[in-house]
């Protein structure tokens, strides 16, 4: 499903978390999808599975996915999602970061304008899938 | 779930281990390390009910584990020194273990001999080392262990292998609930499956702790200020500091948002934070943070 990255800084618990999330975020997993349960996740990565019931239940308290006992855990739908302001304000100062990078390389506010339109483009199914 | 409470134990006058605590929660795989004659060795052989401590106890599911045969049947170990028979295979010591042990399973055993193609009719005596460890380890977990205590269990195995090894125990603990202690040097690899760290100093527990809490308590940062302050890190518990130009280097015990606070407030223009590997916690906590030592190590 994913890989891990044993020599990166970040935590393999904080790993799962994301890249769970870009799954689910990127539409591989749906709502509703069944994820592998902690047992079988923590024997395809080998990895501890106090590790991935932490991430799992990270992701739970996010709001991505839910778990219902006997049956496993399902990806939330994403109306259900709550919107965490705190994280917001930190994408916009990492967005803050890279618009000052492209003024360093050169572009024209106009060019960048572009590129975020550009890329606002690429997302504009995001609106149909319910949020 | 393995507890030890002031456990206290000398060799000749020379203490060992002093007012020595550890707390292993059932199903979780905690590593443990320490210097070299920090005490890891000794601490293991406590829990295993091999040596007698002076002072303390040691607590196996709340019964203490000396002379304890029923805990006993249910742990298993791999010492960093195997001992074999000296005229035994593998086909042979397996014999034995059944003998000894009540949940031998027989299948899991032919399996495992299987994946690590090893020669059951060969001496174990005729053995590489790798391949000795590879025949504890077969031995070990075909005994079913609700605990496994693992000295220096990696050292001398093949990547392959060892990966092998990492994929029974972590599936054990996730089918069994089986509670793992493991010592060991490779830092880096203990981080990526260890849930519980100790860190093991002079005779004593300095440091025991969920591994990503302890993560999350420590940072190295890099920082440089424009008109800096008389002590722009005020407040904040610093292990080790170093100036390169006009940077500073520091590795900071403290809360993330605690160290960010401190830092914002004296408005830097460079700022970066970092978590450590648990090799850095280790170097930085025993005191090894200091320039000598680090161009020794790295």
């Amino acid at each position: 499903m994913f890989q891990l990255d044993l020599k990166s800084r970040k935590s393999i618990y904080e790993q799962i978390v994301d890249n769970m999330k870009e799954l689910i975020i990127a539409g591989m997993l749906r709502a509703e999808d069944k994820i592998p349960s902690v047992r079988e996740l923590s024997k395809t990565l080998t990895v501890n599975p106090n590790t991935i019931q932490k991430a799992y239940r990270e992701l739970e308290y996010q709001g991505y996915i839910y778990t219902v006992p006997g049956l496993g855990t399902f990806v939330a739908s994403p109306a259900g999602l709550p919107v965490d302001e705190k994280r917001i304000s930190l994408v916009k100062e990492q967005l803050r970061e890279n618009i000052r990078e492209l003024l360093y390389l050169g572009c024209s506010l106009d060019r960048i304008k572009t590129i975020i339109a550009e890329l606002l483009e690429e997302r504009s199914d995001w609106n149909d899938k319910g949020k | 779930m393995i507890k030890v409470n002031s456990l206290e134990k000398s060799f000749d006058g020379f203490k060992a281990l002093s007012d020595l605590n550890l707390n292993v929660k059932k199903g979780s795989i905690y590593g443990l390390v320490g210097t070299n004659g920090a005490g890891k060795t000794t601490l293991i052989k406590h829990v295993m009910g091999i040596l007698k401590p002076d002072r303390g106890e040691i607590l196996v599911e709340g019964i203490p584990v000396f002379e304890n045969i029923p805990i006993k049947e249910r742990m298993g170990y791999i010492p960093d020194d195997l001992y074999f028979f000296s005229t035994y295979n593998l086909k042979e010591s397996a014999k034995f273990y059944r003998s000894v042990y009540p949940n031998w399973n027989q299948d899991r055993y032919h399996h495992m001999v299987k994946q690590f193609e090893l020669n059951e009719k060969r001496k174990l005596s005729k053995f590489s080392k790798g391949m000795q460890k590879q025949a504890a380890f077969i031995l070990t977990m075909s005994c079913m262990p609700d605990y496994l205590v693992l000295d220096e269990p990696i050292d001398g195995l093949d990547p392959i292998i060892r990966k092998l090894v990492w994929k029974y125990i972590v599936e054990d603990v996730a089918e069994r609930e089986m509670t793992v202690l493991v010592s060991s040097h490779n830092l880096r690899e203990l981080e990526g499956i260890c849930d519980s760290i100790g860190i093991l100093s002079k005779g004593k527990m300095m440091i025991e702790r969920d591994l990503d809490e302890l993560k999350s308590d420590i940072h190295k940062i890099q920082v440089a200020f424009k008109n800096p302050a008389a002590d722009p890190y005020q407040g904040l518990n610093v292990l080790h500091r170093e100036t390169r130009g006009t940077v500073d280097l520091l590795i900071i015990r403290n809360r993330k948002d605690t160290v960010e606070d401190v830092i914002n407030a004296n408005h830097p223009v460079i700022f970066d934070m970092l978590p450590l590997s648990l090799e850095e916690i280790f170097i930085y906590e025993l005191g090894g943070g200091d320039h000598e030592i680090e161009s020794i190590i790295f």
